[in-house]
């Protein structure tokens, strides 16, 4: 290619291919980052995340924060580092709530008859918001880790109690106590519903009654701390630029 | 005023540098066709997919199975072929206008396989899920994974491949090697399709669709990550398309 001629004829031009290239660059990370996101979240926190009888107090508050700040982490390494876009974890968020939404409402409603109300899937867009304003004001990948990160976890379960808490009164069935989201699960039976394989509420962390859940959201934003940091890397590895020669 | 009059005709002659027809037409045709599936999946998966040995089952999915393979092999081959048949030469001396028309041409590609991606990937994936846990298999060819493993996955294959060709084949910014990370954007989704052996014989022992975290599901997620390798693409094209622009926007 000549270095003497112009790829654009005007100015004007210029900023209009810039604009358009922007839009279309938006379309397909969201697309593609949603699905690499999604198939990971589904396969590695999704069964807290499907059904309300599995949103509990100890494991959905502990494991969704740590595999959820996975590609959130990356997208900020790129979005930020290199065009200072403040909005890698919402962007990567936004994606798999879409994802997710679309799935519960078109096949688990749409296809398998679960109501929606049983299958919604969980918010993490507090604790994005907050990834993206610490990594935008401190511009420090370090103070997003350790302060991001710990919110990310701490977040997760205030963010999500609007929604699951009238779910979660007590209720009596057949004298035997539960909660309502407990009931809408004997309810809507299964092939996962025998209670060996339902992981909630397990352990004698139990018996700390409330403390449950904010000791969930502590060691949750603990561990949100250092996947955030090895995420970071995958991220930029993700993000290179290197070319193999051929032999 | 003649040479003018010539020129501006050219230009007026001359194809957009976004063929935005194109773009639409892509994106509808995906769209149209996977909600044709869907509506398929919700007919016959409850009326003739519940009972892998009924012969209804032969007909409306097996069928339907042995149809997609042979379109699928036949699409793949046309189309990288062609592609790789009609590869420019001489990709080194074209105007740096023809480049950043080829640079749309080639982001058309990667939006289609954005949303092949998210149908395969997201869509189809996570719709596995409700299926198995509504309906015990006794096959490995259930309703759900004709559509999944079988459909969605590689026409994701067959347009990322597709798009990482154009790329190669035309772009003189994809001459100086093959770049890593466009590699494992395409070659990390497709190993989830022979990722499926794994998943299919492992099936044979245990009934996972009890868990969707099971660990049998892992070899899916780490090939799932590869999907971010479209951040280094997204690198090498914004330098790409920086330097035809950069002194037009200084």
């Amino acid at each position: 290619m000549s270095a003497s001629q112009s790829a654009v004829r005007s100015r004007a031009e210029a900023v209009k291919v810039s604009r358009t290239f922007d839009w279309m660059i938006t379309f397909t990370l969201f697309f593609v980052i949603l699905g690499g996101y999604h198939v990971h979240f589904m396969l590695t926190g999704g069964d807290w995340d499907f059904w309300t009888d599995w949103k509990d107090r100890r494991l959905w508050v502990t494991v969704l924060p740590i595999v959820g700040i996975t590609f959130p982490a990356a997208v900020q390494s790129i979005l930020w580092y290199r065009y200072r876009l403040p909005f890698g974890a919402i962007l990567a968020v936004l994606g798999l709530l879409f994802g997710e939404w679309v799935n519960r409402y078109l096949n688990f409603w749409g296809w398998t008859y679960f109501p929606v109300n049983f299958v919604f899937p969980s918010n993490f867009m507090p604790g994005a918001i907050v990834l993206d304003v610490i990594l935008m004001l401190s511009n420090s990948m370090v103070l997003t880790a350790v302060l991001g990160g710990l919110a990310y976890g701490l977040l997760f379960y205030p963010g999500n109690w609007p929604i699951i808490a009238p779910l979660h009164v007590p209720v009596e069935y057949n004298g035997m106590m539960m909660t309502l989201a407990d009931l809408q699960g004997y309810h809507y039976v299964r092939t996962g519903t025998p209670e060996y394989i339902r992981m909630v509420e397990k352990g004698t962390l139990r018996t700390f009654g409330k403390d449950v859940a904010p000791v969930s959201a502590f060691f949750s934003g603990f561990v949100s701390i250092i996947i955030y940091f090895l995420w970071h890397f995958f991220g930029r590895w993700f993000g290179s630029t290197a070319f193999v020669k051929a032999a | 005023m003649a040479a003018t009059t010539e020129s501006v005709k050219a230009d007026a002659a001359e194809a957009p540098l976004l063929n935005k027809r194109n773009m639409f037409l892509g994106a509808a045709l995906y769209i149209v066709f996977y909600a044709w599936v869907r509506w398929y999946e919700g007919v016959y998966g409850w009326s003739a997919g519940l009972d892998s040995f009924a012969p209804e089952f032969e007909t409306y999915w097996m069928n339907f199975l042995y149809i997609e393979f042979v379109l699928e092999v036949s699409t793949a081959g046309i189309l990288w072929g062609y592609l790789w048949k009609s590869r420019d030469r001489k990709v080194m001396s074209i105007t740096p206008r023809e480049e950043l028309r080829r640079h749309f041409t080639h982001w058309i590609w990667l939006i289609m396989y954005g949303i092949a991606i998210y149908y395969g990937a997201s869509y189809f994936t996570e719709q596995d899920g409700t299926w198995h846990q509504t309906i015990v298999r006794d096959t490995d060819f259930t309703p759900s994974h004709i559509i999944e493993f079988y459909l969605s996955y590689p026409i994701y294959i067959i347009t990322g491949g597709a798009a990482l060709l154009y790329a190669k084949t035309r772009l003189p910014t994809y001459q100086q090697g093959l770049a890593l990370q466009y590699l494992v954007a395409i070659v990390g989704p497709f190993m989830i399709l022979p990722n499926v052996g794994l998943n299919e014989w492992g099936h044979t022992f245990w009934f996972m669709e009890e868990l969707f975290v099971a660990p049998l599901h892992y070899g899916f997620v780490f090939f799932g990550w590869a999907a971010l390798g479209v951040l280094g693409v997204l690198n090498i094209e914004c330098q790409a398309i920086a330097k035809l622009l950069k002194k037009d926007l200084a």
